[in-house]
């Protein structure tokens, strides 16, 4: 099933536009004009855009609308970004948000990469 | 500087800004969200008379004419804190610092969820972020998925999921917790759906008004017998089944369900897992007063309108100097009424500022918003002209 | 019981048996349930699960929410970098 609506009954087609290319985690994908980071990868089947920074339970898009910062990743080197609230562009490079290190927590760990 | 900076470019907004800017001001209208609109963007229901109310078509009306009166609008932007010093509001923002004589909030309301075991599973999103991506961002949210929790929003957003054809297994309730209130209680449930139904033969039923007086009440009625619940252009709509746990490891693969009593207590041994690969949580809507609050706006707490409301009079005006606000912020009403709000709040600036003289004017658009509520097919609360007229004598109190 | 292991405060993971076993322990108002489980702390600023902080506050302890807000409001009211905070973009 193509996960993108090209034709809907009230709103009619969707102009496609132009396609993009931008990673994430360093593997490829594409994105039509107009899409946000979040559904372009949602399109592509991808819904874990981070993992808790402590617990490293898988996250993604909860509210989509910026209020609850479930998707944030990191695009083009800038941490804390939406992917519900930006627009993918060409070449962009999104990464994943991972466990970070908590030395000083009791019981704490220093941290791994999810793969 | 600018006469007037509005921080929300919904339906309020948007509207405050064209009646503003063509009384003459200086308007300049921000919002985070790449796009203008605000909640106008994903609605799509059936009115009545059979007509299609399209949100992506009235914000894109209401955008234009907001740039014909010479309104500035600047997206993806967020506001992070908002200050008076001396005859100004100073804006911070992560597109720098921007400063005017009057400021409207206009931020709308965010979701309240209800929240089931697995909920921070991938997969499993607030159904205003499925509205959003079915008929914003056009990607379907999934192949088959469950909504928990049964309220008017909900049951419209189904079927706009429909539209797109993404298969909505079902609609149920929460289970019962601590702090699920109403919403996992089916009698408390029903009762709010029908008196949903006997206000407004709602334009997000296709059936419309007659249909609504007879079979739907009755089904709803009914609905509470047999268990499978009934169904709403073929999705089940079960009043007696509540979501437990949604289940999966890397993200939602299903949701663990049972039957439920009337009053919401799980029966023993009906437990299943019925699969799904997206989940939505609908909540309740809430007053999003972030902004109101770091300004120093008093509150009232007033349950009929979602909560917390920033005080204001008719005007919408608060008991700041040059602090405005209007829509949802205001309490938890439609786009139609928000857009009056914020007409009112447009004029109300203009009139303050001068450039509007002719009282009638604003008495008029402040008239306007009674009539509009009066004309909407939906009333969100039962209590809303009650929780109004609170905050109203709440801002009298204080001289306003 | 089953919902109490249900995860209330998304950002910080905080539970909602953690929630009411602080809330009853002390017996205590939203602002301190806070402070003390760091429920509403995280990224998002408590926007998602502020309402259910009081709504846990007002099922343990019987305290309603009134016209002041329970838990305060502090800016910036997005999380912003230090670079943006200092004036820089």
């Amino acid at each position: 099933m193509n996960a993108r609506i090209m034709k809907h009954p009230i709103l009619g087609e969707r102009d496609p536009g132009k396609t993009m290319q931008f990673t994430f985690n360093g593997c490829a994908y594409s994105a039509l004009e107009g899409e946000t980071v979040a559904a372009a990868l949602l399109a592509s089947g991808i819904r874990t855009l981070r993992v808790h920074e402590e617990k490293g339970t898988p996250r993604g898009m909860y509210c989509n609308i910026g209020h609850c910062y479930e998707c944030r990743v990191t695009i083009n080197g800038i941490p804390t970004v939406r992917a519900c609230m930006t627009l993918v562009e060409e070449s962009m490079i999104v990464e994943a948000g991972t466990v970070l290190p908590t030395p000083l927590q009791k019981g704490g760990h220093h941290g791994c990469l999810i793969p | 500087m600018l006469d007037s900076l509005i921080i929300g470019a919904g339906p309020a907004g948007l509207a405050a800004a064209v009646a503003s800017a063509r009384q003459g001001l200086r308007v300049r209208v921000v919002d985070e969200f790449y796009q203008p609109g605000g909640r106008l963007l994903g609605q799509l229901h059936q009115e009545p008379d059979g007509t299609w109310w399209n949100g992506l078509a009235e914000a894109a009306r209401l955008q234009q004419e907001a740039v014909e009166a010479g309104a500035e609008i600047r997206c993806g932007v967020s506001v992070f804190h908002v200050t008076r010093q001396d005859t100004s509001w100073i804006v911070s923002t992560s597109e720098g610092v921007m400063e005017a004589s009057m400021l409207l909030i206009a931020t709308g309301a965010s979701e309240t969820p209800v929240p089931i075991p697995g909920w921070t599973l991938p997969g499993v999103m607030s159904i205003g972020a499925a509205q959003v991506m079915t008929n914003v961002q056009r990607v379907r949210v999934g192949t088959r998925g469950v909504i928990i929790g049964i309220n008017i929003l909900s049951v419209a957003i189904a079927r706009e999921l429909l539209l797109a054809e993404v298969k909505v297994d079902r609609m149920i309730l929460p289970a019962h917790s601590v702090i699920s209130g109403d919403a996992s209680h089916p009698v408390a449930v029903m009762q709010s759906m029908l008196r949903i139904a006997h206000l407004a033969p709602s334009p997000l039923i296709r059936m419309g008004s007659k249909w609504m007086k007879s079979t739907w009440m009755q089904r709803l009625g009914t609905a509470l017998y047999p268990s499978r619940g009934f169904s709403m252009w073929g999705i089940p709509i079960q009043l007696r089944t509540a979501a437990l746990a949604i289940i999966g490891v890397n993200q939602v693969e299903g949701v663990r369900i049972a039957h439920i009593t009337p009053d919401g207590q799980p029966v023993s041994g009906t437990e299943q897992i019925i699969p799904a690969d997206f989940v939505c949580i609908a909540g309740e809507l809430s007053p999003l007063a972030e902004l109101a609050a770091v300004a120093g706006c008093p509150f009232a707490y007033v349950p009929s309108l979602g909560g917390h409301i920033p005080i204001h009079n008719e005007r919408m005006q608060t008991p700041l100097d040059g602090l405005y606000v209007a829509g949802n912020i205001t309490g938890i009403e439609s786009a139609k009424v928000a857009l009056a709000q914020g007409t009112a709040a447009g004029m109300s600036m203009a009139f303050s500022h001068g450039s509007l003289r002719d009282p009638h004017v604003l008495s008029d658009s402040i008239k306007q918003i009674e009539i509009v509520r009066n004309n909407a097919t939906l009333q969100f609360h039962p209590g809303i002209r009650a929780g109004r007229m609170q905050v109203g004598l709440m801002a009298a109190e204080r001289s306003l | 019981m089953e919902s109490h292991r249900v995860i209330v405060c998304r950002c910080e993971e905080v539970s909602l048996a953690d929630l009411i076993e602080t809330a009853s322990s002390y017996s205590c108002t939203a602002r301190e349930l806070k402070l003390r489980t760091r429920a509403g702390m995280g990224c998002c600023g408590g926007r998602t699960c502020r309402n259910m902080l009081d709504q846990v506050i007002e099922a343990v302890t019987g305290q309603k929410p009134d016209h002041a807000v329970s838990l305060g409001y502090q800016p910036p009211v997005r999380p912003m970098s230090f670079q943006l905070l200092g004036g820089r973009k």
